[in-house]
């Protein structure tokens, strides 16, 4: 019975899911808003008990963390900081979708997928086994599968989701080979048991192969290059809402897994897969950052800069210090909050634009969809303005002070040189965000450019991540210390 | 005792907030009139409490802000920072006055952008902790590169990202150069700090020179790009060309570089690896900057630009007299600051007024502007003769004090300096004379004089300039303490 109290918040997703689901047959179409609301009561009451979870490990020795149902999860910090990062995209997408799910027919669909996506993804951030973090990491795939092609009309998004799928798959199939060998070498799925017999590993060249298959197989949900390739394609076809779950939730389930899997169990190969991260890290953020200069596709945009942002976050792995790793962990919270805002913003304006059957629609998302948005729909420009500020790591904002943490770990440790491209690649970052402002603030609109209320569910959405971006750059200090409690589980 | 310097960030901020708010131009630009007159009185305040016969911490507040990294929210103002604060509290009531009239697009913006701006370059100056300063250095950048990008010239586009992304790369290597600072110290004594002073104290401890001289680059790096001296001046003739009136002034009342150098660079350089060649460096850019700026300010063909090139000449001195390291050197330099501040307001002013009344700036084009705009002739005289270095003005003062104490250390730079002399007042009296006097060009059609609103805070300005070259000791009183503390760490140098 007490296993399941630490389990209060995944049984609330789930049980709001299979409510939603369940409702959705016997609503009338008319009334299937009301799920939104539903869903979202959900995230909240999970949100709520895993904050309150963590205020009362905090007292009772957070960092031993508690392993239940035979040792297959752990309920510690680091699980719990994960859990409120997907809560909190959860929570702002499911917010925002309310408006997207207006008209459609399949509401309860969509609703239950993000939850069991989201159920997904917190099972992964508590998973002490391999087998169950597989498991977990699946439901949130194929839940985020099917939300990739939600718009099964619209042949970007089945071609992002179809591409996304057939990755996907191999990726997970990489991920369970990898998973076999560390099976095959130690003889036990339990991470700690493999972190115990380790030693077998490193005196073949199993290990090395295990590494090799496990970097790919969680290279491809945190977006490294080369495991990139759907990334732009899925975050520009699909629905924004969906985009904005893929990118600032499921990409932070590769890291909570590659967190568990390399750091805890892995330790002993910690040479090897450091220094692939080392080479991940800055080939990912530069590649990022370089093609984003490029796109006229704002969606796709933030995909390169979500790239970019994901080579920042994997400096942590290879610098793996305490305050290196508690910068990555800060970092995946301030990057959920100021990429799911983007995304939103970037939702408010495709449907200001395919609402107005006016503009581009082939692209649109296009930049020149942008123009003149500060007239327009004020509060989103405001909210993207704040968002890619905050992307590029100028304070006072969270974006600032997660690359405050992270870039002086590198420094720190030593690691000038991988301080310096960080720096650089920040810098050039900050030529396409402003760009991004220039459209919205500085040109004028195309044709009429009539002012536009934004829907209350996206205005609400957007106001949610601002409050996050601000409140961990103003107030870091209750944020670094969570961050910093969930880098001791690793160290 | 209030708590001014919190105060002076805070007032500027709240006030901008409300002009954000504001849906006419009345109100946009009263608010914004309001603000920084509440701003003055503050720094009047202060001013007033100010104690100059110490370099001590006045002011001082601190407060806890992130324990686990030693950040703590830190200010206090010195007589480093007391002028600074008065220049800007100065100048930014005039600069709204003077563009009271002018129609523009969305005005809440831009007195909205003005005080946040305000707000931000005060922040820098009261900042005692590396991460609140940090902060606010890179706040000031927002407004700067919204004045330029939407109320600038033609080539605002280009001339504000270059502002920026420049200037943000080189705070970023700055950045870079805090964060060796900090975990050097944390190396040396454990404790995580990011205290300025703290800082700066621990610096002479760090083992290896060459890390030592690594920060010390990195740190002056940020600045000097700011300042900014030659080779880093590449984004100045542009943001200063073309930005509006009052994004030029901004851009002139953005001293964050040079108080940089005072705060930090100075009380740093004594103990990095190799001090002479750090001094050695600094007078070389600092006096090329002075001839550089010159030469090429000689050779322009439009006003705004000449002024801006004659910035960056001026800028030049600031170095200089840091390079200097006589307490009166550096105090002519802290003056120089402060009186530049007030000149090249003057300066942007009119070449914004002559801009707005004829429609073109290229100073061969107009002629025999006197004739039209007689009120303007007299008070931008003033400013150009201040610019030049005319005794009784304070840029003589601050010119003066550089030259002559600098040549202590540095007399092979102070003599290259002073070959610039003639060449600054050539130009300024060849383009006064090319666009001001002689036959009026006809093609301008008829021109209208600057309104009396614009008049009143010019010549405000203007009386200051005057007062204070006469009587420089209000302001440079407050200097000396702070410099000659300044040099006593240097006192062992022997250079």
């Amino acid at each position: 019975m007490e296993e399941l109290m630490y389990l209060a918040p995944e049984i609330v997703v789930v049980a709001t899911g299979l409510v939603v689901l369940l409702a959705g047959v016997f609503l009338s179409p008319q009334s299937k808003n009301v799920l939104g609301y539903l869903a979202t009561l959900g995230i909240l009451a999970a949100l709520v008990l895993t904050v309150k979870s963590f205020g009362l490990m905090t007292m009772q020795g957070f960092q031993v963390g508690y392993s239940i149902f035979s040792e297959t999860l752990s309920i510690d910090a680091l699980s719990q900081f994960f859990k409120l990062v997907f809560l909190a995209v959860a929570l702002i997408v499911s917010v925002a979708s309310i408006k997207y799910t207006e008209n459609s027919d399949h509401t309860e669909e969509f609703y239950t997928l993000v939850l069991f996506a989201t159920v997904g993804m917190m099972i992964v951030a508590s998973a002490n086994d391999l087998i169950v973090l597989f498991t977990a990491f699946e439901l949130a795939s194929l839940a985020t599968y099917a939300l990739a092609g939600y718009e099964k009309k619209n042949a970007r998004s089945l071609e992002g989701a179809m591409k996304y799928f057939v990755i996907g798959s191999v990726s997970a199939a990489l991920m369970l080979f990898g998973i076999s060998f560390v099976y095959g070498a130690t003889g036990t799925t339990s991470i700690p048991l493999i972190a115990r017999n380790s030693a077998l590993l490193t005196q073949n060249p199993i290990g090395l192969v295990a590494i090799v298959l496990l970097v790919a197989g969680f290279g491809f949900k945190m977006a490294l290059v080369p495991f990139h390739m759907w990334a732009p394609d899925t975050y520009q076809g699909s629905p924004s809402v969906v985009s904005a779950l893929l990118a600032a939730g499921s990409k932070k389930m590769g890291f909570v897994a590659a967190f568990r899997v390399f750091i805890l169990a892995l330790a002993a190969l910690q040479p090897d897969w450091q220094l692939a991260f080392t080479i991940l890290a800055v080939v990912t953020m530069t590649f990022g950052n370089v093609v984003a200069v490029a796109q006229t596709s704002v969606k796709r945009m933030l995909a390169y800069s979500s790239l970019a942002q994901a080579g920042y976050i994997a400096m942590a792995f290879a610098v793996m210090t305490p305050v290196a790793l508690a910068g990555g962990i800060l970092y995946t919270l301030a990057h959920a909050f100021m990429k799911a805002g983007a995304f939103i913003a970037a939702a408010a304006v495709v449907w200001m634009i395919t609402s107005e059957k006016t503009g581009n629609f082939d692209v649109p998302d296009h930049l020149d969809s942008f123009r003149g948005l500060g007239k327009r729909m004020p509060l989103a420009a405001l909210c993207m303005t704040l968002f890619v500020f905050a992307l590029a790591g100028i304070p006072p904002t969270a974006g600032f002070m997660a690359k405050f943490v992270l870039f002086s770990s590198t420094i720190e440790a030593g690691m000038n040189w991988l301080a310096v491209i960080a720096i650089l690649n920040s810098a050039l970052s900050l030529f396409y965000y402003a760009r991004l402002v220039k459209y919205m603030y500085f040109l004028p609109p195309e044709g009429e450019g009539k002012k536009v209320s934004i829907p209350i569910p996206y205005a609400a959405a957007l106001l949610l991540a601002a409050v996050g971006v601000l409140a961990i750059g103003v107030w870091p200090e209750p944020f670094v210390e969570m961050a910093m409690k969930a880098a001791m589980v690793l160290v | 005792m209030l708590p001014v310097a919190s105060l002076l960030i805070l007032v500027p901020l709240i006030f901008a907030a409300l002009a954000f708010l504001t849906k006419t131009k009345e109100l946009a630009a009263g608010m914004g009139l309001l603000g920084s007159l509440a701003t003055l009185g503050l720094t009047l305040y202060a001013y007033l409490n100010f104690d100059s016969s110490t370099a001590a911490m006045q002011f001082f507040e601190s407060m806890k802000w992130i324990p686990f990294l030693g950040i703590n929210y830190t200010v206090g103002i010195d007589g480093i920072s007391m002028p600074l604060i008065l220049l800007n509290a100065i100048v930014i009531p005039f600069l709204i006055l003077f563009s009271w009239k002018e129609d523009m697009e969305s005005p809440n913006r831009f007195y909205g952008l003005i005080l946040t701006m305000q707000a931000a370059v005060i922040g820098v100056f009261v900042a005692l902790d590396f991460v609140v300063f940090y902060i606010f250095w890179e706040l000031t950048l927002i407004p700067l590169f919204f004045m330029v990008n939407i109320w600038g010239g033609e080539k605002r586009a280009h001339a504000s990202y270059k502002f920026f992304i420049y200037t943000h790369v080189a705070s970023l290597v700055m950045l870079l150069g805090i964060f060796g600072l900090f975990y050097a110290s944390l190396h040396q004594t454990g404790v995580p700090t990011f205290d300025i002073r703290e800082l700066i104290a621990q610096f002479q401890f760090f083992e290896s020179g060459l890390m030592r001289d690594g920060i010390f680059l990195a740190i002056l790096f940020g600045f000097l790009a700011k300042l900014p001296t030659f080779p880093f001046h590449s984004w100045l003739p542009d943001a200063y060309t073309e930005a509006p009136t009052a994004g030029s002034v901004l851009f002139i009342l953005l001293k964050i570089g040079g108080y940089g150098l005072f705060r930090i660079s100075l009380p740093m350089l004594p103990n990095t690896g190799n001090p002479k060649l750090m001094i050695m460096m600094l007078g070389l850019l600092g006096s090329f900057s002075i001839v550089y700026g010159a030469l090429v300010a000689l050779r322009q063909k439009d006003l705004k630009r000449m002024i801006a090139y004659s910035s960056l000449s001026h800028m030049g001195f600031v170095t200089l007299g840091s390079a200097g390291l006589v307490a009166l050197s550096v105090s002519g330099a802290m003056f120089q600051q402060f009186s530049h501040g007030l000149i090249m307001s003057i300066l942007f002013m009119s070449a914004g007024a002559i801009q707005t009344g004829t429609g073109i700036r290229t100073i061969n084009n107009l002629g025999g502007l006197a004739k039209k705009m007689p009120k303007l002739t007299v008070v931008m005289m003033v400013g150009f003769m201040a610019s030049l270095g005319l005794p009784g003005l304070t840029g003589f003062i601050a010119e003066f004090l550089v030259l002559t104490f600098s040549f202590v250390n540095l007399p092979g730079f102070v003599l290259l300096a002073l070959l610039a002399i003639v060449i600054t007042a050539g130009y300024h009296l060849w383009a006064m004379q090319r666009a001001m006097f002689g036959v009026y060009n006809e093609k301008l059609g008829n021109v209208r004089d600057i309104n009396s609103l614009q008049v009143f805070s010019m010549a405000a300005i203007a009386l200051l300039v005057l007062y204070f070259g006469l009587n420089p000791s209000p302001v440079l009183d407050m200097m000396i303490k702070n410099s000659e503390a300044i040099v006593s760490l240097a006192a062992g140098l022997g250079v």
